[in-house]
């Protein structure tokens, strides 16, 4: 462990701004990851978990997959992200097992990911019922906080580098997470035909916020793009929802998942079981944030949580 | 995993049916019955195809001009190039095929697939067992690849059937279905490979069934919407099998109870949506 005195994080930073592209959360409208140079520096935000994820930094919303007629070849700056929390870590343990592409391949490797811990999660936030544990493998360097100041735990030789001049700490530190809300099983695969999903999907407007805003969402469409010489153009990857009808929609109008219902017990099901049989992994990480951003406040937790209590008191 | 094509020469091009172009791409790719690739036109977009022969030196491919990318493909000319990159997905299982007794149906331009499995089953199987292919198409007008139809018909029994026939001719008259219930068939010493529309292959597995047909002896191709045709995008998903990388060909009784579950939510509507 390392130690970092609270009151020296901004001039850390900095620091790590002059030698790096510094990604950190920041606060705007709304809450998010973003580059971090002088203009918004002391927007820096790490109360709180953000309200949007840092996918779109390893998966962008529009992203060029092969050029036709042009070649363009960027090399990127190395990155840092900083300020990522349990969840956001364990979402990109997962996003590691979904993409394989060689242009998230090197996004991946060109990235220092530094995660902080989360003091204060709020009523929306279950990350202990998923599986955080894993969130520990992925991050290179990792901020635990106590009193005034930073214990940093160091995971990989990149992370070793950047906190090399940071005083040692033989302390030996426990954390718990403190969730109220949980997800208090995970056996709904039986319960596909449920009546339950029902009441929630009524309220949904399948408008989508929940895969937008979930860290691990990351179904894609292919589309090409030209220029206006029709000469030169790309193939590019553009981030799409299986909410939306569009997304199962084939050549000739048939829609595969062509219910509200449907496609809402997909997004779940994707999350809970499908994905946990393939990868042996759960594909959500408990952030909320499908909760927070819901329009409509559906809270499928909580629905999952009646589902279960419901089923063992029949089994009484 | 990589979204390179490869630029292939068309060496034939020809209009099948109104609507349907034939194509003949110089390629090697020789994908397995089943199995399928991505084609497409720079700047225009991909679309997942079958070839509708088996061979090692072209594909042939048929394609209904059902939108801009299909169009432009319908459009190419002997000479012109399109790009390709493949192979993918599960086809039909190709093992112990010796003298086994096969039921192959198809419909529409569904018929590519299975018209390749047939292929493959002309050229590489020494001793046959009973070989019966029904294929159905709208009309007259419709029929596919005739033909081939033509030239394995001297060695299998290839049953046409048409939903209304305009013409005095020795086609069938009716849906495939209806066509095997009526001829009796005993089922349960076959095995049925298919693909078409969802609801045509339904009903055709329904009247094997009747006829004794167990589901673990009937395979589906199936159909999805598909954008990176490597179990990536999420598009193809059926629950949680891609038909991408899992498929396109499943056996029935594996598929069956996710196809009835996302049924089973689909006619569920709430305040009509
Ligand atoms: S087509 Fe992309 S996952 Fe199957």
């Amino acid at each position: 462990m390392k130690i970092l005195e609270k009151s020296n994080l901004m001039e850390f930073l900095k620091n790590l701004s002059s030698k790096y592209e510094l990604i950190s959360p920041i606060k705007e409208i709304n809450t998010k990851f973003q580059v971090i140079n002088k203009s918004n520096f002391d927007r820096i935000f790490l109360d709180k978990i953000t309200e949007a994820p840092a996918k779109s930094f390893f998966i962008p919303e529009n992203e060029a997959l092969l050029n036709f007629g042009k070649k363009i070849s960027v090399k990127e700056r190395k990155r840092i992200i900083f300020g990522l929390r349990n969840c956001d870590l364990n979402a990109i343990y997962i996003l590691d097992k979904v993409m394989h592409d060689a242009n998230y391949i090197e996004k991946r490797k060109n990235t220092i990911l530094i995660g902080l811990y989360c003091e204060n999660p709020d009523e929306y936030c279950f990350c202990k019922s998923m599986e955080l544990e894993d969130s520990e493998k992925v991050s290179d360097l990792f901020f635990y906080s106590k009193g005034k100041k930073y214990f940093v735990s160091v995971n990989s030789e990149a992370g070793k580098e950047i906190v090399k001049n940071l005083k040692e700490s033989s302390e030996k530190l426990k954390f718990k997470v403190k969730n109220e809300k949980e997800l208090k099983n995970k056996g709904i695969k039986k319960h596909y035909k449920n009546s339950i999903w029902e009441s929630d999907a009524a309220k949904c407007l399948s408008c989508s916020a929940c895969t937008v805003y979930c860290p691990t969402c990351s179904c894609f469409n292919i589309e090409d793009k030209t220029e206006i010489n029709f000469k030169e153009g790309e193939r590019v990857r553009q981030q799409a929802s299986c909410q939306l009808k569009s997304f199962s929609r084939v050549a000739g109008g048939k829609v595969f998942r062509d219910s509200r219902l449907a496609r809402f017990k997909h997004f779940i099901y994707h999350k809970i079981v499908y994905f946990k049989d393939q990868h042996n992994k759960y594909m959500c990480v408990g952030c909320g944030r499908c909760l927070r951003a819901c329009p409509t406040k559906i809270d499928w937790v909580n629905t999952i949580n009646l589902l279960l209590e419901e089923e063992n008191r029949r089994k009484k | 995993m990589s979204y390179d094509s490869e630029k292939y020469k068309i060496t034939e091009a020809k209009e099948e049916i109104e609507g349907v172009k034939f194509l003949r791409v110089k390629c090697n790719l020789n994908p397995a019955p089943g199995q399928f690739f991505q084609a497409s036109i720079q700047g225009i977009g991909e679309c997942p195809l079958a070839p509708c022969s088996y061979n090692k030196e072209y594909l042939e491919i048929l394609v209904r001009n059902a939108g801009s990318l299909t169009g432009k493909i319908c459009r190419l000319k002997k000479g012109d190039f399109i790009w390709i990159r493949g192979n993918y997905g599960k086809g039909f299982p190709l093992d112990n095929l010796e003298r086994k007794n096969i039921i192959l149906v198809a419909g529409g331009t569904g018929i590519a697939p299975v018209a390749s499995f047939l292929d493959y089953i002309d050229k590489n199987i020494k001793k046959p067992g009973k070989i019966l292919v029904y294929f159905g198409f709208r009309d007259e007008k419709h029929i596919l690849v005739k033909k081939k139809l033509k030239k394995w018909s001297r060695k299998f029994r290839i049953t046409i059937c048409l939903d209304k026939k305009t013409e005095k001719n020795n086609y069938e008259e009716g849906f495939i279905n209806q066509i095997i219930q009526k001829s009796r068939l005993k089922a349960s010493n076959y095995l049925a490979f298919m693909c078409g529309p969802e609801v045509m292959m339904k009903n055709v597995t329904e009247t094997l069934n009747n006829l004794g047909m167990k589901n673990n002896s009937i395979f589906w191709s199936m159909e999805r919407r598909m954008e990176c045709a490597m179990g990536n995008c999420g598009r193809c998903l059926i629950q949680d099998v891609y038909v991408c990388k899992d498929g396109p060909v499943f056996r029935y009784d594996k598929i069956k109870p996710k196809l009835d579950n996302e049924e089973s939510s689909n006619k569920i509507l709430i305040d009509g949506k």
